[in-house]
């Protein structure tokens, strides 16, 4: 075996530990930078990088070699302008220094509750993206086929441009082959209702307004939410990413009233199935710890904010705990001080196992980090962070069976087909077209439900 | 006498509660039945300023903020609100521009904090998200501001932030104005660095400083 491939069965191995609730033989470094990050590194045009993905490998290539990581250093990126751009987003917009942004914007009027509620799918399709996607109209049918079209070709090349790189450098460094974006993306009802549909403002009045129907909007969005996430394979090592945005603004009353039930269950009904997790707490989720304990087991919870003792405490034999080193000591202290720091940490987190090492946030600009710094943190979680007692059990052990839920309603839309009601439409098309039409329906239900993530 | 003391109570109150139903129509009601705009006004701030210290005490959250602002702006578009207000504007503790500075889109902050200097009786100016070192300094000239507010969400703002300085500096007018900044990710160094007078974490604790720079607290 090449160095490459027994290093790869090394990382393999330790974070398949971690999931398999066994202490690995070291704290498994989960280090990987936004594509920003990497093209001001390689001293790229930001705007040109992001038009262009491809450009970006041998700046990639040139930081993998700098900086230790277990996974891929390079992230890749969830925004890309040209899609955006065809189908002219009002909610991802590039702003003057090249970065993608997502301005606060209404998606979903107060009076189309009632629709949403009743016909979920339809809604978004009918209401919410021609809003926030003017390219997208239509009143002007065969334009807004034709950006369609285009925008979903153009997502294609750049995630498969970037998803190319990584897997490169996946084979020439010998990563291990599951990054944050690797496995399902979603998010909360509440968030996803929050975010681009009502937007932040929104959001806020209608849970003094209406909340009943807030409450109602998070069910009937559930099955979309749900079936969104979902990982392409299932494995005790697939994850879902869900990071989670609203709880910190909102009144613990309201969150357990709105927030919390549909996104429980969530996590229930995945756990049920044997797929989990990684949530990111953005902000300060310190009044939360005990409702994020009765999440299913092995959830891994990635920490902004909050104290790691506390943290480790309450919740760390029963889920896998990662984030809360700042990623800001990067630039405001010295090697020496990062490395004292992170040692802190890795005696507060490590023990017990259940412990993967990232930062709170990932940095924004490659001059928000010291990369001497960087590399000293990273270098340093790799040679500290060793186990005395590996492949011992760690905390508590997931079992599927523990988690039984109802299972949620279908997808039922005009837009959406299963093959059974495509069949039935069309009862003269062969069963070879099965996978084939079936992949391109789901294909066109997660392109169309990222554009409102 | 001790009907309308009640009605003052509940106004304050309901707003604390965030009733928006129940403040519009005991304002409403009173207004009609001859309450001063004014006095009106003094009530509603009272209440903004209790649900400020619930704020604080963590037992309220932005999205409660961001509710009370609405309330407030509710209470002013009331017909008897608006015909006081064109009529007397004069009694402002002071005018600031706000904006979120270029390469950030960001604006709930922003529109939390000048919600909140409106409810403090500060005249605000809201030059939008993304604003350039040039409009910042057009900003200045042209509405002569006591204060500037540079609002932004993420770490690269610091530099934006800086530029902005830079320019009031060389147009002359930065000493004509006093300067906060806002924003999660700030620090005494970053605002050091940038040249600003203070800066805060958040909003309520802005609209604080910025009576404190102009000597009305």
């Amino acid at each position: 075996m090449t160095d490459v491939k027994a290093l790869q069965q090394e990382r393999i191995s330790i974070y398949h530990d971690v999931y398999d609730d066994k202490i690995p033989k070291r704290v498994p470094v989960n280090i990987s930078l936004p594509f920003e990050v990497i093209a001001q590194f390689g001293g790229l045009d930001l705007c040109e990088a992001q038009w262009n993905p491809a450009i970006i490998e041998e700046a990639v290539d040139k930081i993998c070699q700098t900086v230790y990581s277990d996974v891929c250093v390079f992230m890749g990126s969830f925004r890309y302008p040209s899609f955006y751009q065809i189908l002219k987003s009002q909610s991802f917009q590039m702003a003057s220094n090249g970065f993608i942004q997502h301005p606060e914007v209404t998606g979903m009027l107060p009076e189309d509750y009632d629709y949403l509620i009743e016909k979920p799918y339809d809604c978004l399709l009918e209401r919410v993206i021609p809003r926030q996607y003017k390219a997208f109209n239509p009143d002007d049918p065969i334009n807004c086929a034709i950006n369609f079209a285009k925008s979903i070709l153009a997502f294609n090349n750049d995630f498969m441009q970037s998803g190319m790189i990584i897997n490169k450098m996946e084979e020439k460094y010998g990563y291990y082959p599951g990054g944050l974006l690797s496995g399902g993306f979603t998010e909360a009802p509440f968030d996803f209702l929050s975010d681009q549909l009502r937007g932040f403002k929104g959001i806020s009045m209608d849970i003094r307004r209406m909340p009943e129907k807030v409450a109602a909007a998070c069910d009937a969005l559930y099955p979309i939410v749900f079936k969104m996430g979902l990982p392409p394979i299932i494995s005790n090592y697939t994850q879902v990413f869900i990071p989670l945005h609203m709880p910190p603004f909102m009144r613990e009353k309201d969150f357990a009233k709105l927030y919390w039930p549909s996104f429980k269950r969530l996590l229930d009904e995945y756990a049920s199935m044997g797929i989990h997790c990684t949530i990111f707490c953005e902000h300060d989720w310190t009044r939360y710890l005990d409702y994020l304990y009765e999440l299913p087991t092995d959830t891994t919870l990635w920490f902004e904010y909050g104290d790691p003792k506390l943290i480790k405490e309450k919740l760390g034999k029963k889920h896998i705990i990662t984030g809360l080193y700042p990623v800001m000591n990067l630039k405001t202290k010295t090697k020496e001080q990062c490395v004292e720091e992170v040692k802190r940490y890795i005696d507060i987190l490590a023990p017990g196992g259940k412990y993967i090492f990232n930062f709170d946030k990932s940095p924004l600009l490659f001059s928000d980090i010291k990369l001497e710094c960087l590399c000293a943190v990273a270098e340093t979680v790799r040679d500290y962070a060793v186990y005395s007692n590996a492949g011992e059990t760690a905390g508590m052990v997931f079992n599927k069976a523990d988690y039984k839920v109802e299972p949620s309603r279908n997808l039922e839309s005009k837009y959406y087909k299963t093959w059974e009601q495509y069949k039935a439409l069309n009862p003269e098309v062969s069963d070879f077209g099965r996978p084939k039409l079936q992949n391109l329906e789901e294909t066109i239900f997660h392109y169309l439900m990222f554009l409102l993530v | 006498m001790k009907n309308l003391i009640t009605v003052e109570d509940l106004i304050i109150k309901s707003v604390e509660e965030l009733d928006e139903e129940k403040v519009i129509r005991l304002a409403s009601k009173a207004l009609k039945a001859g309450m001063e705009p004014l006095f009106l006004l003094d009530l509603i701030k009272e209440g903004v300023k209790r649900v400020g210290k619930l704020y604080e005490d963590q037992k309220y959250f932005i999205a409660d903020l961001i509710m009370a602002g609405l309330i407030f702006k509710e209470v002013l578009e009331l017909e008897e609100m608006k015909v006081q207000f064109r009529r007397r504007n004069s009694k402002i503790l002071g005018r600031v521009i706000v904006g979120t500075v270029k390469g950030d889109l960001h604006d709930i902050g922003k529109d939390i904090f000048k919600g909140l200097m409106e409810v403090n009786g500060f005249e605000a100016v809201d030059l939008g998200v993304d604003v350039s070192k040039e409009v910042f300094a057009q900003g200045v000239i042209k509405y002569k501001p006591d204060i500037v507010g540079l609002s932004g969400v993420l770490t690269s703002t610091i530099d934006s932030m800086k530029e902005i300085v830079d320019t009031l500096v060389d147009a002359g007018v930065r000493n004509d104005v006093k300067i906060i900044l806002g924003g999660s990710h700030l620090t005494k160094e970053a605002c050091d660095y940038i040249g600003a007078d203070c800066y805060a974490n958040d909003a309520s604790a802005g609209v604080k400083l910025c009576k404190q720079m102009l000597g009305k607290i």
